[in-house]
Parts: C-alpha cells; sequence; structure tokens
C-alpha cells in the first residue's frame, strides 16, 4: 500500500485547514489521530452537522465527509457543498461503485472508503487541498467497472493502470507489470480521474481540478473534450 | 456456504472484503423461446385439423363427384388432372406443415390458381354449379394449407382471386340470370367463410399460446431468481449467525480483559472476525453467478483456515463456458492455497472480459500454482508473478 507523497506544496506552509463531519465520534477521534501525525495538516472543527461545523471553521480548506449522516444519504448536501467550491472528500463505508461514482459526479474531489487506511487518507486530504486528484484502489475500481453508457472514455492505458492498481493496490507492482515508472502510473491513474471531472453537473471543485489538472500538463484540454476558449482564460495551458 | 470461528494464525494485516453485483440475470431469450415450443406445439393440432380437411374433402367429396359426373364434363381429362395436381400439392404441403416447416405459399398458391381457372374452364356450363366442379369448394381449404402462418389479408387476396375467376367462369359461359348470380354469392360465401374462420382461428390460438407461456416462462425466471435470493439470504443469515458469534467472542475477551490487544493472536482473531463481517455485510449477491460462487467458495476456505481475505467483484460476468470459468478460477484458487498473511482476490467483469486477480504479501515459500501458465491458454490469459513484495496471479479473458 503506497500513498504518493503529495506534500511538497504545504510544506513549510500554513498547515492544511481541515473540517470532519460524522455521526459516528469513535470515526471523528480516529481520523483525526491520523491526521494529528501528518505536519501539514490541521483539524478545525468536528461534528455531525455539516453546516455546524463549517460556520465553525469557515476557512477550512476541506472537509473529510461521511456520506451517511444520522441514516441519510447526503448526496445533496455535497452536491451544494462542491457547488459553493468546498473541496469535499467523502469518507464512507458505502463503496458500491454506483455510490462512489454518484459522489464524484456530486462534486466530491475525492472518494476513500472507511476500510482504507491512513496512508491513503491523509495521502488524499493532502492533495484536495491542491486540487489534484487522488485515487486510492476502491475508486479506480469503480472507474475501471463503469458501466454507464455515457462514462467518460478512458484509454487502455489508462484502464489498465486503473485495474492494476485496483487490484494489487500497490503503485510500484503496477509499475513492474506495466514496465513503466511510478510516476507515470499515477499519471495515468489521476488523468482517468480527471476525465471523471467532465461528467455529471458541473461544480466549482470540478473546475479546480481541471484547471489544475491542466497547469500541472497532465491533461491537456483538447483530451477532455474542451476547447482553449472554455478552459480558463488566465491560466496558460502547457 | 458458511463460515466457521477463525483459527489464529499469523497474519498483520488485512485488506477490505466488499463485494458488489448487480442481479441481471433473467433470460428473456431462453423465455422467448420456451413460449415458441409452446405455441409450436399448439399450432400442430391445428395443422393436422388443416391438412385432414383438405385431403379429406378432396378424397370424400370431389372425387366420387367428380368420377360420376365423368361423362358429363366438358373436358374429363383436364378436370381429373386439375384434381391430382392440387392432390399433390396438398400432399407436399401437408408433409411439410406436418414436419414443423411451412410450404412455399407464393409458388404452391399460384398453381392453385392456375388449376383454378383451368377446371372452371373445362367443367363446362352444365356443371358449373355441381360437386362435379370440386374447385368451388374444396379449393378454399388448399389455400388455406398452403397459406398456414401467413398474414390473413394472403387468404383474403387468394379467395379474392377465386372469387374473381368464378365469376368470370360463371359471365364466360353467359350463366348471368339472376338466380345464377345469386348461387354464385351464396357459394363464394358458402365455400370461404368456414376456411376463413379455421385460419383466423388458428392463428389466434397460436398468438394467446404464445402469450401464455411467456408469461408463464417469465413468471418462471422471476420465481427461480426469488428462491435464489430467498437462498442466498438463509446463506447470508447463517453465516451472520456464525461470524457475530466469533465476533462477539473476541469482544467479550477484550471486554472482560481475558485478552490482551496486544496481543498478536488477539489481534489476527479481532482482524478476521471484522473482515468476515464487513465481506458478509457488502454482499449484495441476489442472483449466483458460477464464477463468483466458486470465487467466494474458495474464499471461504482460505478464510477457514484463518487468512483474512478480501473478494471485490465489479460488474456481472456474462455467461461463459465451464473451461474459460476453469481457466479463470482455477490458478487464483490454487495460488490461495499457499497465501499466507492475508489475500486480496478481486473480480472485474464486463460484457466482453473478466478478470480475476489474486494479490497475496510474497514469501520464500514456493508457488503453489507453478510457474506462469503464459499466453497459449487460447481465450484466457493467466498471469503470475511475485516482485519481492507481493505475489500476484491475474487471470483474464477476453471475448475473441
Amino acid at each position: 500500500m503506497d500513498a504518493d507523497p503529495v506534500a511538497e506544496d504545504v510544506t513549510g506552509a500554513q498547515p492544511v485547514g481541515v473540517a470532519i463531519v460524522d455521526d459516528h465520534p469513535v470515526v471523528i477521534d480516529g481520523v483525526r489521530a491520523w491526521l494529528a501525525g501528518e505536519p501539514g495538516l490541521r483539524v478545525l472543527a468536528t461534528g455531525d452537522d455539516p453546516d455546524v461545523v463549517l460556520r465553525a471553521a469557515p476557512d477550512a480548506e476541506v472537509v473529510l465527509l461521511d456520506l451517511r449522516l444520522h441514516g441519510r444519504m447526503v448526496l445533496d448536501k455535497l452536491a451544494e457543498l462542491s457547488a459553493a467550491g468546498r473541496r469535499v472528500v467523502v469518507y464512507s463505508e458505502h463503496t458500491d461503485p454506483e455510490t462512489m461514482l454518484a459522489a464524484l459526479d456530486a462534486g466530491a474531489v475525492a472518494f476513500l472508503a472507511k476500510h482504507e487506511g491512513r496512508e491513503h487518507c491523509v495521502a488524499t486530504v493532502l492533495a484536495a487541498a491542491n486540487d489534484r486528484p487522488y485515487v486510492p484502489p476502491a475508486l479506480a475500481g469503480a472507474l475501471v467497472g463503469d458501466p454507464r453508457p455515457d462514462r467518460p472514455a478512458l484509454s487502455d492505458k489508462e484502464r489498465e493502470a486503473l485495474l492494476l492498481w485496483f487490484q494489487s493496490m500497490s503503485k510500484a507492482s503496477v509499475a513492474r507489470r506495466m514496465r513503466i515508472s511510478e510516476h507515470t502510473v499515477k499519471q495515468y491513474v489521476d488523468r482517468a480521474r480527471i476525465k471523471y471531472t467532465r461528467a455529471g453537473r458541473p461544480a466549482a471543485t470540478k473546475a479546480a481540478l481541471l484547471a489544475r489538472a491542466i497547469e500541472d500538463g497532465l491533461v491537456r484540454p483538447e483530451d477532455i473534450g474542451i476547447y482553449r476558449s472554455q478552459a480558463s482564460a488566465d491560466r496558460p495551458t502547457p | 456456504m458458511s463460515t466457521e470461528s477463525g483459527t489464529a494464525g499469523t497474519g498483520t494485516a488485512t485488506r477490505p472484503a466488499v463485494r458488489q453485483r448487480r442481479p441481471e440475470r433473467a433470460d428473456p431469450g431462453a423465455a422467448a423461446t420456451a413460449a415458441h415450443a409452446v405455441s409450436d406445439a399448439s399450432d400442430r393440432g391445428a395443422r393436422i385439423v388443416a391438412v385432414v380437411i383438405a385431403l379429406a374433402w378432396h378424397l370424400a367429396i370431389g372425387l366420387p363427384a367428380l368420377l360420376g359426373a365423368w361423362s358429363r364434363l366438358a373436358a374429363p381429362p383436364v378436370v381429373a388432372a386439375g384434381w391430382l395436381v392440387t392432390a399433390a400439392i396438398g400432399g407436399a404441403a401437408g408433409v411439410r406443415l406436418l414436419g414443423g416447416g411451412l410450404p412455399p405459399a407464393r409458388r404452391l398458391a399460384a398453381a392453385l390458381l392456375v388449376v383454378d381457372g383451368t377446371v372452371f374452364a373445362a367443367a363446362g356450363e352444365r356443371q358449373l354449379f355441381t360437386t362435379a366442379n370440386w374447385v368451388w369448394g374444396g379449393l378454399a381449404w388448399f389455400f388455406l394449407v398452403v397459406l398456414w402462418r401467413r398474414p390473413l389479408g394472403w387468404l383474403l387476396a387468394l379467395l379474392g382471386a377465386h372469387a374473381a375467376i368464378a365469376l368470370a367462369a360463371v359471365v364466360l359461359h353467359d350463366a348471368t340470370a339472376p338466380a345464377d348470380l345469386s348461387r354464385y354469392a351464396m357459394y363464394v360465401y358458402g365455400t370461404s367463410s368456414l376456411p376463413v374462420a379455421v385460419f383466423a382461428g388458428a392463428a389466434a390460438i397460436a398468438a394467446l399460446a404464445r402469450d401464455r407461456a411467456g408469461t408463464a416462462a417469465a413468471a418462471l425466471v422471476v420465481a427461480a431468481e426469488r428462491d435464489a435470493a430467498e437462498r442466498a439470504r438463509r446463506d447470508r443469515q447463517a453465516r451472520l449467525a456464525l461470524v457475530s458469534g466469533t465476533a462477539k467472542e473476541v469482544l467479550a475477551a477484550l471486554a472482560a480483559g481475558d485478552a490482551d490487544p496486544a496481543d498478536p493472536a488477539v489481534r489476527h482473531r479481532a482482524l478476521l472476525a471484522a473482515a468476515r463481517l464487513r465481506r458478509l455485510i457488502a454482499e449484495s449477491d441476489d442472483v449466483p453467478d458460477p464464477l463468483l460462487h466458486e470465487l467466494r467458495a474458495a474464499a471461504d476456505l482460505a478464510e477457514r483456515n484463518g487468512l483474512p481475505i478480501a473478494l471485490v467483484a465489479l460488474g456481472a460476468p456474462p455467461e461463459l463456458p465451464v473451461e474459460v470459468r476453469r481457466r479463470l478460477a482455477d490458478p487464483p484458487t490454487a495460488a490461495l492455497a499457499g497465501a499466507r498473511g492475508w489475500a486480496r482476490l478481486t473480480v472485474v467483469a464486463g460484457p466482453d472480459e473478466v478478470v480475476v486477480s489474486l494479490v497475496t504479501p510474497d514469501h520464500d515459500g514456493p508457488d503453489a500454482t507453478g510457474p506462469p501458465g503464459g499466453h497459449g491458454d487460447g481465450p484466457v490469459e493467466h498471469l503470475h508473478e511475485r516482485d519481492g513484495e507481493i505475489r500476484w496471479t491475474q487471470t483474464r479473458w477476453r471475448r475473441t
């Protein structure tokens, strides 16, 4: 299980503020303990109501949101927060592909299954804070198995990288199998994820992910069917 | 399928256990085939009736009348030849119908019309309205036989042509007195209505039977799925009872202070119980798929031997030949026997591709599967490798 360190932008800078929304105190305590070990992260507020938590921590850069609060799926709340530009990392035990894809469609920056461990959690939050994608294995499975006819078109390499990452949960092993570098594996996986920013309704968070991916040179606008005029004008495309 | 309480092993890590699958195995094709078989069976009775009526009429009524009026016919050999040709057509079409096929409707209908016109001409004026002019009453039944299962409109058209030929004969033989014309109308009505009724009735009954059989087959599919779902539910409940028992034991021991959370054996027990519970809760397999069933059985076995195992299935595998299924399932199942620590078994299935993968930590022991099978396995590719970190067995089927 290897989580790619993406903390280069935050080390030395202000720690990333995180809000945790979950209706189980034991989960909040557990996640808080995980994140406490990471100097680049600071938990600002926790609770079981997203509105209350975000009122307490309006500056939180990343929201870890349990998708099921008090017995109700809060996809609508997720969409509302994402539309408002909140970077929401969904954190859920509901790991059926439909739910994961629906969360991405609603604008979640990332989807983390509750059984995926600390490394994935920290890496996901750090990536989210920088508008960068992070695809844990469970989400890779949902993407590669997406049966919807209007799913984004992935290249063979992107599909293969997602599949092998889902199977092995080791990017080093995927790299050996595909005879490419780990960095390239991550690029394929992330590129597949970025293509999903075009699925579902538009959200500020999706636009931010896409813009950052273009800025990083991960994708070109024409790769995912965006004309130059639609890309944000003030960001140079590589 | 049930798991019993686990034994402590040496594992130190676990992997998530999730099962996902949508049921989608109702087979409308099979139901349609069954419906077809039933409608064919009910149609067979009607075919026999039609063929028997046509030939019996031809033999029992047409032939005696023809022979009886032989000397009074204008051209007896021509009328007799027409009778023979019609008998041959009826015999051939009958054999075809009773064999389950359909006769070549257009060609036979055209031949019958030629016979129709010829016999009307050869019967002569005096025998026009007698039974010796056997085409009047008998030919319509042959129309029925050669046009079996064709649209009703074809039969009506053929009967229309038959009526037109008869009218032409009536006019040409100068039998245009009001009494003759009304006789003509009576004959046309009398000889057409019964065949039309039989034809339409048979078609309606066949359609009805097909509908009913279709409904029955669909109901059977639903019932079978319900049974399977019920069985899966009972299995799951039985496993849940066993697994929660194991979990309760561990929790109780921890709560009572009898078990030390720092003890690796205790941790392994907790881990195993959690992995089982998670797998069970996430399992949503309402319709059994043979490939997943085999893999799940292998996973259950490994779990019973104390190996924490995750089984994640995405998508529904298509119908696969037994040989393909065996090549997909055998290598990972064999590898599972040599697994230590933990195992992650995944299935990603689509209509054209199924990939099964088993990943376990690498160890010094020998490979349970032997060397990789390579690419020579037909449509199933088998890869096995170990890189010091993991052992990875992958089988992949692609539709060719």
